[in-house]
């Protein structure tokens, strides 16, 4: 027996990649045609829409995401497909017809396959035209990691299932990045802030050899992890300061809600609780303030109470954006699209859409008292204070007044503006005949009770069970006024069963959302903080992992990690804290020329990524290397100023600027209003809050430039890093430029980079020492002697603050 | 080139690949990435594909050769009566006071009116046969009436909501619940920019009394963000930011931005990143803005003929009191003219916004007002386009969120007061003009008291697939996907009016 010589290569290369790989071989790396990689996708895409789960857009009887159907004969008599018989094969005629009238997709839809697509379906179907179950409901079965012989690069398992894929592309890791990059990006990534100089310095010269991992813990001990990650929670929450829609009024305590998720991310609060206390924290039993704060969560939905709505139409709008974001944040399903009919891509039918809703249709808006610390202890002294007196007072009314004194109290209690008129009269008429120190002893009396101490006004915005439960009705086409069939809470089926009782509630749902057996909800969760770690996720498409979306790239690195974040009690930190330690994670992320035409957007992780800093950090990158950052956490939201027609052009015009510290603090503390953001976070692809957004745009815009350039704010943080900088202890310009480089980019400067600076620092000098009108508007208050230089180097901080370095994580 | 369909943002793996292989780049893109890269000494094919992502400050082929090149869309908030100013009514006169039939009150509902004792009001307002094609317009509107011959009335609208913001929602992007990219964005997206020195999508606001919803009709949604309109003020530094700050002169800013794009080249060098080449163009384009804005703002090259045209000089009349407040009419004629002085420049979408048109009460005093402030300088702005060669390829809209009631508005149940009319979704008119439409035509009919659409109904969803048709885009495969799902500016409806056509 022969082989030729290279096919047998081929073979012996295809076994010593299976055996290497153990059982753990990637789908999409496996020859022939595989269904859930190359079927399904052009399935969903051309003939799910009137072939597919909605049975009421479905034509001919035809539904081809199930094999039973989809191999029987119709009613045409055709059968559109038949295994193994690609010629039998109804499909493969149509799709490849060239008669217009027959051809599929339709021909007003302007698609049709390509011969490439054609081929897939006629090798699939010749293959014996296998279905399976679509990947991500699957359950999820812990994948071993592959046993490979690495050159010491396998830090843990994540590299392995890493390396296992390079190794088959013949591609190398990248190497490590150098520290100061590594520590810039972890600080980012972990903080959202730029690290101080003196933690650089300090790193590098950290030569232990556990420095880097201390490093990470250090971080993620750091409290402001709880407002980066926590400003990751909101943007799924679609937290806003306002309403949103016409009169977009202010949510004055929105925050404490805000304030909650920071605190959960800070105490690592499992992600199972997490996701039980926002989603059915008053249900929990004896439920604290707290818990039911987290359901605030909730409460994000935009508000419509402009006048002549029906209420009704848009309290029900909101349940469904509520279902939509359970069903974009933890299952990575778009349920929204069975509001109105069933969904064309996914099995979710319309009644399931409405079983979600049922679960939050019993919840009920309510605002409850959720006093800070201290507020309520101030109140109940003023209280105690205020009654004591309140007692003396009656008593020496009593005294005074013996049989008429009920009456008169009961009289001077009431408000002056609220009294009736008999007693009105009943107190002319007692205080007519007093004499002096009985009246003064009365108004005393009716002063005191106008002073009663009111309870802490700090409110919660929560949702509570209804005592009388609401019935729940598919609409129609979406439409509230068309009430179908009446539907009881229940959880899709195409997912493990819920457990629950006679009547399944919120907190039955939360419970099943973070159910082990559920397959979504940790792999949507553990892609979630990928992306946050490598600009994108495993599923490219983090909020869909139907049919619609995209296969993972590393199907069994995204099960290992869900697995271990089960594992590791649902652990926010200690799953990110196993992915920074990776050498994956640390290499660095310069595009790498080889790979350009290969794996251009990096699938194959044989690089770090680099992207830019979302909004919020852009300006809290600005602040800290200023020095102006106010690093306080928590508390009411602040309103930098901006010019009035911002807001001007809504209903809602309020702004009262902020002063003092409150002007420096962090971008993700900007009261939020819906209808005029503030512009530099939009500018800058901050959500719009309207509904859940599990991916930010990152653009890239003149208008970003204009910010960075002129925004009084970015201005003032050039002015005082300039002034810092000019300040400085240290005396040369290169030395004084390395303080800049670390301050802002968290490295030192290469010779060609000072060198240019050098040159536009000199020319600015000479520039501002000609023109000091110029140097005094810009430099402020400094001695006519240092106003040319003090220019410049505001001048040159500038420049830094608007490097795309300065905005990137590298 | 051809494009095929669907969406233009960053695809799947395997498509991005797919593109590539078959020149995902269009040419112009390539060869101003090409000459770019050159000067770096960086061939085009060095680079990571992610540069295939399309430039938003690039033109982009359309799916078929646009008749509008441009669009100018005038929204007047809070929704123009029909009866007052478009769709003669006769009958409507001669009912003025009776009830409506109870079959027509049955299953509809008013933001305000109490249906029981509601009665319909006719109109003081005389129509006129403007035009060669004799097309009837009130007398409120002579000046938009001697453009006529160039205008599509189309007196068959009708939409779902019959509040403001979710009527406008609707009107603007598509969708009654917020969050939506708008028209403009959508065109912008689908279109790219013709201007180097100027936003793609530029929004004139005249505030009256604030928009609902503030920036959501010129939101890019889920889009990212270049594709916002960006909002010009008339007076003073158009855009926010486009000022240098004190102490910063044009040579300091120069300077700046010189030694920023050096860096930037540097360190393109090392992480050979494609994003900052992007940004390079960014701050150039942002300085070129920087002296292309103030001009445009600066009227100083106009006619005295010019600006008395679109009514600049105007004294505006007094009025006791009014919705949109006072004031207003120097600001919107000047924003009529900055729409065509932003179009000439190449600027795709121009959207023109003022609050507010809602007369629930005073609507005769109040519309005469509004009209007087828009007729004008609306009408100049069709005929300097028209002289300026650039009608025949812009569109130019008159739009609102719906119309208002046949009924007169009785909210305190009283018949002794009613000066208004309530909030009517089931008929209203807009226009059109310009850029590929049929000129002295009105389409559809409503029934004899401008109740309901009795012939050729337009939906807000048809109107919208009738523009992208108009700009080259077909409405069906314009899409972008998010949270798992492509998305239209139509949704899922949506018919082409093709009798809008020329």
């Amino acid at each position: 027996m022969s082989f030729p010589r290279q096919s047998f290569h081929a073979v012996w290369l295809l076994c010593l990649l299976l055996s290497a790989a153990g059982m753990t071989v990637q789908a999409d790396e496996s020859p022939g045609v595989d269904f859930s990689r190359d079927v399904r996708p052009l399935l969903s895409q051309y003939c799910y829409a009137c072939h597919g789960p909605d049975e009421g857009s479905r034509q001919a009887g035809l539904r081809l995401d199930r094999a039973d159907v989809a191999m029987s004969v119709l009613e045409s008599g055709q059968t559109a497909i038949v295994p193994g018989q690609p010629q039998s094969s109804e499909l493969l005629a149509r799709v490849s017809s060239p008669d217009p009238d027959l051809q599929m997709p339709p021909t007003s839809t302007g698609h049709s396959l390509s011969a490439e697509q054609q081929n897939v379906l006629r090798k699939w179907i010749e293959s014996g035209a296998k279905f399976d179950d679509h990947w991500s409901f699957r359950p999820i079965v812990a994948p071993v990691p592959p046993p490979l012989n690495d050159s010491g690069w396998i830090r843990n398992p994540i590299d392995a299932f890493v390396l296992a894929k390079l190794q088959h592309e013949g591609v190398q890791p990248s190497p490590e990045a150098d520290r100061s990059t590594l520590l810039r990006r972890l600080s980012l990534d972990l903080l959202g802030l730029p690290p101080q100089p003196a933690e650089v310095t300090g790193f590098l010269s950290d030569n232990s050899p556990d420095a880097y991992e201390r490093l990470v813990d250090r971080l993620l001990a750091s409290p402001h992890f709880g407002e980066r990650w926590g400003r990751h929670w909101l943007d799924l929450a679609h937290y806003a300061d306002s309403d949103g829609y016409l009169g977009d009024t202010f949510r004055d305590y929105a925050w404490l809600y805000r304030d909650w998720v920071i605190d959960a991310v800070n105490r690592d609060l499992p992600f199972d609780q997490f996701t039980i206390q926002q989603l059915a924290g008053d249900l929990l039993p004896n439920a604290t303030v707290k818990e039911k704060t987290a359901t605030g969560f909730l409460r994000n939905t935009m508000r419509n109470t402009e006048a002549g709505v029906d209420l009704e139409e848009y309290r029900l709008k909101e349940i469904v954006d509520r279902v939509s974001t359970v069903g974009v944040g933890w299952l990575g399903l778009s349920l929204g699209c069975a509001e109105c009919h069933s969904h064309k891509f996914d099995p979710i039918s319309q009644r399931e859409f409405y079983q979600l809703f049922a679960f939050f249709n019993d919840a009920d808006d309510v605002d409850i008292h959720a006093p800070l610390p201290g507020e309520l202890e101030t109140y109940q002294s003023r209280l105690a204070a205020w009654t004591a007196d309140q007692s003396r007072l009656q008593m020496e009314l009593t005294k005074v007044f013996a049989s008429d004194s009920d009456a008169l109290r009961t009289a001077l209690n009431v408000d002056t503006k609220k009294r009736s008129a008999e007693q009105k009269t009943l107190i002319e008429s007692l205080l007519k005949n007093a004499d002096e120190a009985a009246s003064q002893l009365a108004s005393e009396y009716e002063r005191h009770v106008g002073q009663k101490p009111t309870p802490p006004a700090t409110k919660a915005m929560t949702v509570a069970r209804r005592e009388a439960p609401r019935t729940s009705w598919i609409h129609v086409r979406g439409d509230y006024r068309n009430r179908g069939e009446d539907v009881r809470p229940g959880t899709p089926s195409v997912l493990p069963p819920l457990v629950a009782g006679e009547s399944p509630h919120r907190l039955d749902l939360a419970r099943w959302l973070v159910d082990p057996q559920n397959p979504l909800t940790p792999r949507v969760t553990v892609n979630h903080m990928w992306k946050h770690l490598f600009g994108r996720g495993l599923v490219a498409t983090v909020d869909n992992f139907g049919s619609g979306g995209e296969a993972p790239s590393h199907p069994e690195l995204l099960d290992w990690l869900a697995i271990e974040f089960m594992n590791r009690g649902w652990s926010r930190k200690a799953l990110i804290r196993l992915i920074l330690t990776s050498s994956t994670y640390r290499q660095t992320s310069a595009v790498r020329e080889e790979l350009i035409s290969r794996d251009p957007l990096n699938v194959w992780l044989a690089r770090q990524s680099r992207f830019r800093l979302e909004a919020e950090n852009v300006r809290d990158a600005a602040l800290a290397a200023s020095g102006l950052l106010n690093r306080s956490i928590g508390g009411p939201g602040i309103r930098p100023p901006q010019p009035d027609y911002v807001a001007s052009i809504s209903r809602n015009t309020e702004w009262k600027v902020s002063t003092g510290p409150d002007l420096y603090r962090r971008g993700m503390y900007i009261v939020f209003r819906r209808a005029t953001p503030y512009p530099m976070l939009l500018t800058f692809d901050a959500p719009d809050s309207t509904v859940a957004c599990t991916a930010r745009e990152r653009s890239n815009s003149p208008l970003q430039a204009l910010t960075l350039l002129n925004d009084p704010v970015f201005l003032e943080c050039a002015a005082a890093l300039g002034t810092a900088l000019h300040n400085s202890q240290h005396s040369t310009f290169d030395e004084r430029l390395t303080e800049a480089f670390l301050r802002t980019v968290g490295r030192v400067p290469q010779p060609a980079e000072a060198l240019r600076l050098n040159r536009f620092f000199q020319d600015r000098w000479q520039q501002f020492a000609a023109d000091s009108q110029a140097a005094r508007e810009l430099a402020g208050d400094v001695s006519e002697a240092n106003l040319a230089e003090r220019a410049a180097w505001i001048a040159t901080a500038r420049v830094l603050m608007n490097l795309d370095e300065f905005i990137n994580r590298e | 080139m051809t494009r095929h369909a669907q969406s233009l943002q960053p695809s799947p793996t395997s498509l991005m690949r797919r593109r590539f292989l078959t020149g995902g780049l269009t040419g112009a893109s390539a060869a101003v990435l090409a000459s770019l890269l050159e000067q770096d000494g960086i061939r085009a094919s060095d680079l990571p594909q992610s540069v295939g992502r399309h430039d938003p400050t690039l033109p982009r082929p359309a799916h078929f050769a646009p008749k509008a090149k441009r669009i100018i869309y005038i929204y007047l908030e809070g929704g123009p009566s029909q009866m007052d100013l478009f769709d003669p009514k006769p009958e409507l006169n001669r009912l003025d006071g009776q009830p409506l039939p109870d079959s027509l009150l049955a299953n509809v509902r008013f933001a305000f009116i109490k249906k029981e004792s509601a009665r319909l009001m006719g109109t003081p307002r005389r129509f006129v046969r403007y035009g060669q094609c004799g097309m009837e317009m009130s007398d409120l509107l002579p000046h938009i009436g001697s453009c006529a011959d160039d205008l599509c009335l189309i007196r068959s609208m009708h939409t779902d909501q019959f509040n403001h913001l979710p009527g406008q929602l609707l009107m603007n992007t598509g969708s009654a619940v917020a969050g939506r990219p708008s028209l403009g964005s959508w065109l912008a997206y689908g279109l790219g920019s013709e201007s180097r020195d100027l936003p793609a999508f530029v929004t004139l606001v005249t505030v009256g009394r604030g928009i609902p919803g503030g920036s959501a009709s010129w939101s890019s949604g889920f889009l990212p963000s270049t594709y916002s309109g960006t909002q010009f003020r008339s007076t003073g530094a158009p855009v926010l930011n486009l000022d240098n700050p004190n102490g910063i002169d044009a040579m300091t800013q120069r300077a700046s931005i010189d030694a920023v794009n050096d860096l930037n080249r540097l360190h393109l060098n090392e992480v050979r990143d494609a994003e900052l080449i992007g940004r390079i163009n960014a701050y150039e384009l942002a300085f070129r803005m920087q002296s292309a804005a103030p001009e445009l703002t600066d009227l100083s090259g106009e006619t005295q003929e010019t600006l008395d045209a679109y009514g600049l000089n105007r004294t505006e009349p007094d009025i006791k009191s009014n919705l949109g407040g006072k004031g207003l009419f120097e600001p919107f004629a000047r924003n009529c003219l900055l729409a065509r002085r932003l179009v000439e420049r190449g600027v795709r979408v121009v959207g023109v916004f003022h609050s507010s048109w809602d007369h629930h009460s005073a609507l005769d005093v109040q519309l005469r007002h509004n009209c007087l402030m828009a007729d004008q300088p609306i009408a100049a702005l069709l005929k300097d386009l028209k002289s300026r060669g650039l009608l025949e390829d812009t569109l130019v809209v008159w739009n609102s969120e719906f119309g208002r009631t046949p009924l007169g508005e009785n909210r305190t149940g009283e018949n002794s007061r009613v000066t208004g009319r309530d909030h009517h979704p089931y008929a209203f008119s807009i226009w059109m003009a310009g850029g590929g439409v049929k000129g002295g035509q009105v389409i559809g009919e409503t029934d004899e008291i401008a109740w309901g659409v009795a012939r050729d109904p337009v939906h807000v969803h048809d109107l919208q697939a009738t523009i992208l048709q108009l700009c080259g885009l077909d409405h069906t495969r314009l899409t972008y996907r998010f949270q798992g799902r492509d998305f239209r500016l139509t949704d899922v409806h949506g018919h082409v009016v093709q009798q809008v056509f020329s």
